[in-house]
């Protein structure tokens, strides 16, 4: 404990250099800006906002690409609240009755009290983040390639509960993903894999201009064909009135409770959670009939439920490499970029960044909040820029994203590619978080799995034979059970509330 | 607006088998490789290409004979579809032509297409846009980012 605490205020020491905190003001303010943009949600933003981080050091890059991922959350409530659009599924159950709020006049406070219920959920996620990922990355440690596979195994459950409601659309974008991950260069004999001779293929399908092709340019082109419209609306006051904090403090609690709780979960996505906390809160109302009107409670339990999750996402993605949502996926890629391989080696060998990092999470969450509350006034007057101007602009900004990573304008081919692959693929609802999962995970699923067998001289009874390796795949098989459960709820509920089919 | 469900499961699940045959015939490749490179080693670099082989096929099968959910579609028709062509043809020029005429001149007249195109605005808006857009990316990749981006044949 004392031990902790004291890696955590040198973590603070680093976090609080102007650079760091300038970085965590500017990815905060980066991410929301992109965030409230209709219809781009966290994924989209990180993809978008990810190149721009590139040319700074690991440290500073990390904690931007942070900000922006709690900016874009926070971001996208603003969207759900003010103009019923919501960036991703896990904004849904607040545009149930934010957007009733701001119908009545009330989107102020529904602002408010998201991001104060967002501030409160993320700190608390945190604080577990802070205490509980050392421990989980202590034990860890004793982790050998088998267990390392049956963690990776373990990963792979999440693939259930990104499948938005299909599980052979889940795992068939998972392979897909695998296959492209396999694509350049072999890790065992350094033999090129599927380039067939031509260079630019060796070195692989770069992550930056998958995503940006995957989230960003197809985003656009769905943007476009939805013919998004600016829609003018008008805040008065974002400081919600004692009344309505003494209204939505407990809610706040029970979203809180609820998703960091579940967030603990690999494979328990924020989509799956703020349903959860919504129903919860409209179960033991005693007015339930106020639901889908403007209950202040049907904001603050789900965004706090959003945040906690996202926010406890950390846990299992710091201390064991396994991102819960697609957001995370795209964080853990920026890690990879950077060379850092979260897990519980990351504590041992690089303690300085991992507490940096954590420190400049309680940051984030202040920034936010003291960013947004007198900023809400410039977010609203963003939503309202036509898209005839946003579209062309993001897209733009994706080529030379795309380009800048590698200078490469085989990677700007790559992101053009994926842009349409991922726009036929979200269309017609095949859900793309399985297929960057598994394009991130797989070079390591490949590797714990050869040196296991290496070890083993070809058997794979090594998996079931080492306690620690059947325990990770026995719990691999649970969770994937609880996944299908959840998920089978939450696209029912989501398919109740919006009469679509959306990816959790 | 249609649903689409065996479809899609068809086009997908033929896709995945394709590269499923790909997969395994990349993987066999390997695999003599590895025999004759290393000798004694039970795993390697064939490995997982055979594996993943093997999933994309039975996955491919699965899709193309499994009842998906189906999916509410609208096909973008008219005005709606030419300009998320021009869109995407401008993106491919752009990529075509950024080696040689140079990223300045380059992301100014295709931002100036693009506003044209896809934001629907008349020739002085757009012209006033793609200026205002190629000056503000040229500071911040080339100046705040330092990148080095393709100069071509004008030199910047």
């Amino acid at each position: 404990m004392v031990d902790v605490l004291g890696q955590l205020a040198g973590g603070f020491g680093a976090a609080l250099s102007p650079m760091n905190l300038l970085m965590a003001a500017l990815g905060a303010l980066l991410g929301t800006l992109v965030g409230v943009l209709p219809g781009l949600g966290p994924t989209a933003a990180i993809a978008i906002l990810f190149p721009l981080t590139t040319v700074l050091p690991p440290v500073p890059a990390i904690i931007m690409l942070a900000g922006i991922y709690y900016g874009a959350m926070y971001g996208g409530s603003t969207t759900a609240i003010l103009l019923n659009i919501p960036g991703e599924v896990a904004s849904v159950p607040t545009c149930l009755d934010g957007y009733p709020m701001a119908q009545q006049g009330r989107g102020g406070i529904a602002l408010g009290i998201a991001a104060i219920g967002s501030f409160f959920a993320g700190t608390l996620g945190v604080v577990g983040l802070t205490f509980f990922a050392p421990f989980l990355a202590d034990q860890a440690l004793r982790f050998g390639p088998p267990e390392y596979f049956g963690l990776m195994v373990l990963a792979f459950t999440v693939v259930a509960g990104l499948s938005g409601g299909s599980l052979v659309k889940g795992l068939s974008m998972a392979v897909l993903g695998y296959f492209i991950s396999l694509i350049g260069l072999g890790p065992s004999t350094a033999e090129p894999r599927f380039a067939f001779g031509w260079a630019p293929l060796m070195s692989g399908v770069d992550l930056i201009a998958l995503v940006v092709g995957l989230f960003a340019i197809s985003e656009v082109f769905l943007g476009l064909e939805e013919q998004r419209v600016a829609i003018a609306t008008t805040i008065r006051s974002v400081f919600p009135r004692l009344a309505d904090l003494r209204q939505a403090a407990p809610a706040i609690l029970r979203g809180t409770g609820i998703g960091f709780l579940l967030g603990l979960l690999p494979g328990c996505a924020p989509g799956v959670t703020v349903f959860l906390a919504y129903d919860v809160e409209k179960k033991i109302s005693r007015h339930p009939e106020r639901f889908g009107k403007g209950a202040i409670e049907g904001v603050a339990s789900p965004e706090a439920a959003n945040n906690a999750t996202s926010s406890a996402g950390f846990i299992p993605l710091m201390a064991l490499g396994i991102p819960a949502s697609p957001p995370l996926a795209v964080l853990l890629g920026g890690l990879l970029v950077y060379g850092l391989q979260p897990g519980p080696l990351l504590f041992q060998k690089n303690p300085d960044f991992v507490w940096t990092v954590i420190a400049s999470l309680y940051i984030g969450n202040l920034v936010l909040l003291i960013l947004n509350l007198p900023l809400i006034g410039m977010w609203v007057w963003l939503t309202r820029i036509p898209y005839g101007i946003l579209g062309p602009t993001i897209l733009l900004l994706a080529f030379l994203g795309a380009y800048s990573v590698r200078n490469s304008m085989f990677d700007v081919a790559v992101s053009l590619v994926f842009g349409v692959v991922g726009y036929f693929l979200r269309k017609y609802q095949w859900p793309l978080a399985p297929l960057l999962l598994a394009y991130i995970l797989g070079p390591l699923l490949e590797k714990y799995m050869i040196q296991s067998l290496s070890m083993s001289g070809g058997s794979g009874m090594i998996f079931l034979q080492r306690g620690m390796s059947l325990a990770l795949l026995v719990a691999a098989g649970i969770l994937l059970v609880t996944s299908l459960v959840l998920v089978r709820y939450t696209s029912r509920r989501v398919k109740q509330e919006t009469a679509e089919e959306m990816a959790l | 607006m249609h649903a689409a469900g065996a479809g899609q499961g068809k086009v997908v699940g033929g896709i995945l088998v394709l590269l499923g045959i790909l997969a395994l015939v990349e993987g066999v490749r390997l695999h003599a490789l590895r025999t004759e490179m290393v000798a004694g080693a039970v795993v390697g670099d064939d490995t997982f290409p055979l594996i993943v082989g093997v999933a994309l096929l039975l996955l491919g099968g699965a899709a193309v004979l499994v009842r998906l959910p189906s999916a509410k579609v609208t096909i973008p028709r008219g005005p709606v579809r030419a300009r998320m062509l021009w869109g995407l043809a401008l993106l491919a020029i752009y990529w075509l032509i950024v080696p040689s005429v140079g990223y300045t001149g380059s992301t100014a007249l295709v931002s100036v297409g693009l506003f044209r195109t896809m934001g629907g605005y008349r020739w002085p808006r757009s012209l006033l846009l793609g200026a205002l857009t190629t000056g503000l990316l040229y500071l911040l990749f080339r100046v705040w980012l330092l990148q080095p981006l393709p100069t071509g044949w004008l030199g910047y």
